[in-house]
């Protein structure tokens, strides 16, 4: 089934619509080069290509982590995995438009819509059973025009249910791509959800993603993302905790190197408690990398017996790469406890120095160390079965961005 | 001195203490000994005031007075004192600033003119020389960095500056090696006078070995089941709590 | 002028204590601000005509710039015109050569503020620049340190007697056009201290100044330059304080501060502009640009301040880090009550090899106060090494306020170690217990308790200012608790 081609005015509107460097919250993050792919899209006829064959990554990826498979490919939901899907308790189906009221109010929200996306909804109900998560395997091929495309996941969990859900996004292709997606997630009473997302795509692509996250009570939130590849990647995870109990853990990695630049912004809006939050989050950078990292913690009145933590740790490996980090707490209730720390720095000299004498060459240590400051997200990451794959992953992007990389 | 009468203490939807009665006279030493959720840190708590704790029902009484009615500042002032289980630590704050303050605090309330910093020194000096302690504990923020033996000593050494009418000391020897526990219990046995009050809340028997209780009393699911004199310690040392248990609901 | 009983029945209901008025005749401008004031200005304080250009231009910047709205603070928006911008006490016509010279009225009024120029500032050792509504009436000491080559003088004065040091250095740190309130100080400054520390020397006293805004609706455009020349060092206390009114006052002043090469300025503030009464009416609106400059290697700018007033604080004490192994430090409490807010914070920029900073803000909100913390560490990409640590800790007391963090890192050199921690908690349950049991009541033990929270800050500050502050602090949060 091919995607329907986006309306012209209705998508320039959206492109309108967006914001600027001026604005606080993009500062750093300029999406000025969505209007340039945007029309340059529109003057091709903007039209959706299906994406043919799967490329070996995307191959590659099946293989390694344990999950059934759905595809979406350039915004599309292919039919026959969607098809295979076949998980007692979980409902895949795909969400008519007209029916479907666009839950995040936002610019970005808005260009999805105006993308005209294969809406996805994932219903999760109690008595669900999985042998394995859903992994939602999102492809984008730009192989023969400029384009963009778009991905909507809808995921709800019904009081008491559970579920493993794995995103991959990879792409491929010689002409410029962005992607822009939309996930929101909907945990009811006792429910909870273990999400773990991973982009790989093309070094020259761009993508904007949006996920929100509201908790139930007593709901739990497992959250882990591996930023490995793009051009210029920006993550906003937003969290509204509005009943008691919820715990919600969402930890990151980015690893960038040359010529990256990527943008994670996030927010955990603590309504009521008792209620906890912890975050962390790992960067990488070497190159002339640009990464920025933006967390911000509200605490409302009233939200007494809130617990938030934050934290944020990053390594320049290069004289060229840049980090712009910015914790922020808003605390208006009193009755709580809240922390962040941020650091910026390098390897350790003590540990590195402790390697050698144990007659590794400065670099192997470097790579070891290295690795480690990552491992630690990997260790965070829920669905212990796919960790190893992880680590495979970040040890090739590591190699790729270390190498070379001065003392 | 403090008079107890089927005392009901509640914390949230939890009831801890049950009808507990308990009679301590001046000059003398009781120890309250019980298995662990007994309620024994409760009473402790609820006679300094703790708002934690809401009394269901019952009487206490100090000194002829309604002990309910008072703020725990107002019964700190009136002579009762508690060494914490877990003393606080608050940073920033030196020990001798907040032992000063208190020793203030107090005299004001009994329209006394405040002491001065040479009569506090010298006074300071004095109790830690009884109590063997040093006197760089003075300047140091209140247990902040402090080992667990030097929190329980910096805990005597306030008893000793307050000069209280009644004492009750909650666990003070749990996390105490044996000569950190010889040092609080000879400043305790110090502090031993015909007026004043001491009642020392305990899990093990041992600290009994140092200090000789008049009385020893087993709290057991919130009341007291059981009251003797020393011995009664040594007898639940052999037989265990349940000794006292299986009494009980017998 | 407010009677004694007046002052009496102040203290005991302990309102502010600074709140009366002295009712000395002042030559007062009209509300308004246009090119004719800035001239009127110039001219009342005798400038040369390199000043009065410098002003014109800074005015005409002004024009063409806009109010920031960025910050997390609310208010009614301020109507320019409506504000007089100068004002000074009659007796002024005759710079007073000695203390005896000095309208007794005016002294009287040092001694309620608590500096009488007499005995305490002589056996203490300070010498006192004290301005009084916009301008400066006595300097003393001037021939101690003047046999050291300090120069210590109100600004009007270093225009006349040291234009080559004002022209050399005037708006190098802070430019006319930095902000919008730096270009409108620039424009109107009435007054404010010239620190001139020549090679070499260590300042030989604390240098301090006392503030006060005396008239409704006269804004304070303070303008402070201090410089510290190769090797020398000095410590200048600023402690202000403000009368009781119902309007809003606006304080916009510019501090700038350069060290050159081995030289150190330690700086420290005691504010305590009039907060506003228990309901938020009235009270300081206290907008300050204030930047140091560590121009020369190994030069060092310490900030220490404690902000216990005004209804409304903007203000980054910031430090640029030019120098070769510079160091930039900045140490704040700031207090908010009732209905207060404060935006503060500082920027340490890191521009030469091997500097660092440190950082330790601690908060403490109460009452429907908002208190933010906004700061910003930026380490280009020459500045090898570079090294920051920052400490912001907030405190709350009570259900309605806020406090909040927002610490900026942008980091462009990877050899850059950087560590920033924050926390917010209300004070321990614990704690409190633990001091009322030992028969402390609770406000005590709360003062105590924050006095504990800022130690940290108040040893940075010197002596006599440490003491004060402690002082403050307890009457700040009077009411927030229960």
């Amino acid at each position: 089934m091919n995607a329907a081609t986006p309306s012209p005015d209705a998508l320039r509107a959206a492109i309108a619509g967006l914001p600027t460097t001026h604005h606080e919250d993009w500062k750093y993050t300029d999406l000025s080069f969505i209007t340039d792919i945007g029309n340059q899209w529109l003057d091709q006829g903007a039209s959706v290509r299906s994406v043919g064959e799967l490329p070996d990554a995307a191959k590659k990826i099946q293989k390694k982590i344990d999950a059934d498979w759905l595809i979406i490919g350039n915004g599309v939901v292919d039919d026959e995995s969607l098809a295979a899907i076949d998980q007692p308790g979980i409902a895949v189906t795909r969400i008519d438009p007209a029916n479907d009221e666009q839950a995040i109010d936002s610019p970005l929200a808005d260009l999805n819509t105006a993308l005209l996306p294969d809406r996805l909804l994932i219903h999760v109900s109690v008595d669900a059973k999985q042998a394995r998560p859903i992994g939602l395997l999102i492809v984008d091929n730009a192989d023969s025009a400029t384009s963009m495309s778009a991905a909507r996941v809808k995921i709800e969990l019904d009081a008491g249910s559970h579920t493993s859900i794995i995103e991959f996004h990879t792409s491929s292709g010689d002409e410029d791509h962005y992607a822009n997606s939309i996930v929101s997630v909907k945990l009811g009473d006792h429910s909870s959800i273990d999400y773990v997302r991973i982009q790989d795509r093309d070094r020259r692509h761009c993508q904007t993603g949006h996920l929100a996250v509201s908790m139930g009570r007593d709901s739990r939130f497992d959250h882990c993302v591996f930023d490995l590849g793009g051009h210029l990647i920006r993550n906003d995870v937003h969290i509204d905790i509005a009943k008691p109990g919820a715990s919600a853990s969402f930890n990151g990695i980015y690893l960038a190197g040359n010529a990256q630049h990527i943008d994670n912004h996030t927010r955990v809006d603590h309504r009521v408690g008792p209620a906890d939050s912890r975050q962390e989050y790992r960067g990488i950078l070497s190159g002339n990398a640009r990464c920025v990292w933006n967390g911000k913690a509200v605490v409302h009145v009233g939200a007494d017996g809130t617990d938030a933590e934050q934290a944020n740790h990053n390594l320049l490996l290069s004289e060229k790469a840049e980090i712009n980090a910015k914790p922020e707490l808003e605390i208006y209730a009193e009755d709580v406890k809240c922390s962040h720390g941020t650091t910026i720095g390098q390897l350790d000299e003590a540990a590195l120095f402790y390697l050698q004498t144990r007659g590794l060459s400065r670099q192997q240590a470097k790579e070891i160390l290295t690795r480690a400051f990552a491992q630690a997200i990997v260790s965070k990451s829920p669905i212990a079965s796919m960790r190893e794959a992880l680590a495979e992953m970040i040890s090739t992007k590591l190699t790729d961005i270390v190498e070379g990389a001065p003392e | 001195m403090l008079e107890i009468k089927n005392l009901k203490v509640v914390i949230g939807d939890t009831e801890i203490l049950r009808g507990l009665s308990l009679s301590v006279n001046a000059g003398e030493v009781h120890a309250i000994m019980g298995p662990n959720g007994s309620g024994k840190s409760t009473l402790a708590l609820v006679i300094a005031g703790h708002t934690d704790y809401k009394v269901s029902g019952g009487t206490v009484r100090y000194k002829g007075q309604n002990l309910l009615d008072l703020e725990p500042e107002e019964r700190a002032r009136e002579g009762i004192f508690l060494g914490f289980q877990y003393p606080v630590e608050i940073p920033g704050v030196n020990n001798a600033y907040l032992l000063k303050a208190a020793v203030n605090a107090k005299r004001k309330y009994q329209g006394l003119d405040e002491i001065d910093a040479f009569e506090f020194l010298k006074l300071a000096k004095e109790k830690m020389a009884l109590l063997d302690m040093d006197t760089k504990f003075l300047n140091r923020g209140v247990n902040e960095g402090f080992s667990g033996g030097e929190k329980k000593r910096n805990e005597i050494l306030q008893m000793a500056m307050l000069e209280p009418s009644l004492a009750i000391l909650d666990e003070t020897d749990s996390g105490l090696d044996i000569d950190a526990l010889r040092a609080v219990a000879k400043g305790i046995n110090a502090l031993r006078s015909p007026d004043r009050a001491i009642i020392l809340v305990t899990h093990y028997q041992r600290l009994l070995d140092y200090i000789t209780p008049d009385y020893v009393h087993v709290l057991s699911e919130g009341r007291i089941v059981r009251s003797g004199d020393e011995s009664l310690a040594l007898q639940l040392e052999e037989k265990g709590y349940d000794w006292i248990r299986e009494a009980a609901s017998a | 002028m407010a009677t004694e009983s007046e002052n009496i029945e102040n203290f005991v209901n302990r309102r502010y204590e600074h709140g009366f008025v002295t009712d000395i005749p002042t030559d007062t401008f009209p509300p308004g601000l246009d090119e004719d004031v800035v001239r009127a200005i110039s001219a009342r304080k005798n400038e040369p005509e390199f000043m009065l250009k410098w002003r014109l231009r800074a005015y005409r910047q002004w024009l063409e710039m806009t109010e920031p709205t960025w910050a997390h603070v609310h208010y009614e928006p301020i109507d320019f015109n409506s504000i007089s911008y100068y004002a000074a006490p009659k007796s002024d016509a005759d710079k007073p050569q000695s203390l005896d010279e000095i309208d007794p009225k005016l002294l009287e009024t040092y001694e309620k503020l608590g500096i009488p120029l007499h005995e305490r500032a002589r056996l203490a050792g300070v010498a006192v620049d004290a301005v009084f509504d916009s301008v400066s009436v006595a300097t003393t000491f001037k021939e101690k340190l003047s046999e050291v080559g300090v120069i210590f003088c109100p600004f009007s004065e270093a225009v006349r007697d040291h234009p080559e040091l004002v022209k050399k250095y005037l708006g190098s740190v802070v430019p006319q056009r930095d902000n919008f309130y730096a270009a409108l100080n620039s424009a109107v400054f009435s007054d404010g201290s010239f620190v001139y520390i020549p090679k070499g020397v260590r300042c030989p006293m604390e240098l301090s100044t006392y503030f006060r805004i005396n008239a409704a609706n006269t804004g304070q455009f303070e303008r402070t330059l201090i410089i510290a020349d190769e090797g020398s060092y000095v410590s200048y206390l600023e402690g202000c304080t403000a009368p009781m009114r119902d309007e809003n006052q606006l304080h916009a002043a510019v501090v700038e501060l350069v060290a050159l090469k081995d030289a150190q300025i330690k700086y420290s503030t005691v504010q305590n502009w009039y907060p506003g009464d228990e309901n938020g009416v009235g009270g300081i609106f206290n907008f300050v640009t204030k930047r140091g400059d560590c121009r020369g290697a190994n030069s060092k700018i310490s900030w220490t301040q404690v902000e216990t007033g005004s209804a409304i604080t903007w203000k980054y004490p910031s430090c640029i880090l030019r120098g070769d192994n510079s160091v930039g430090e900045f140490y704040s409490v700031a207090v908010t009550n009732n209905y207060q807010q404060a935006d503060t914070g500082t920027k340490m920029i890191h521009i030469g090899r091997n500097t660092s900073s440190t950082i330790v803000s601690k908060g403490i909100s109460a009452g429907h106060a908002q208190n933010a913390y906004r700061g910003m560490v930026r380490v280009m990409p020459q500045a090898h090494g570079a090294r920051n640590h920052t400490q912001c800790d907030s405190l709350l007391i009570g259900k309605n306020c806020g406090a909040h963090t927002f610490p900026y890192m942008e980091i462009k050199n990877p050899s850059a170690r950087i560590e920033h921690e924050a926390t917010t908690s209300k004070i321990s349950a614990d704690q409190l217990f633990y001091c009322r049991q030992r028969g402390i009541s609770e406000e005590d033990a709360v003062n105590m308790i924050v006095n504990g929270f800022c130690k940290e800050v108040f040893k940075e500050l010197p002596m006599e200012f440490a003491v004060e502050a402690q002082a403050l602090l307890n009457v700040s949060l009077e009411g927030a608790i229960g």
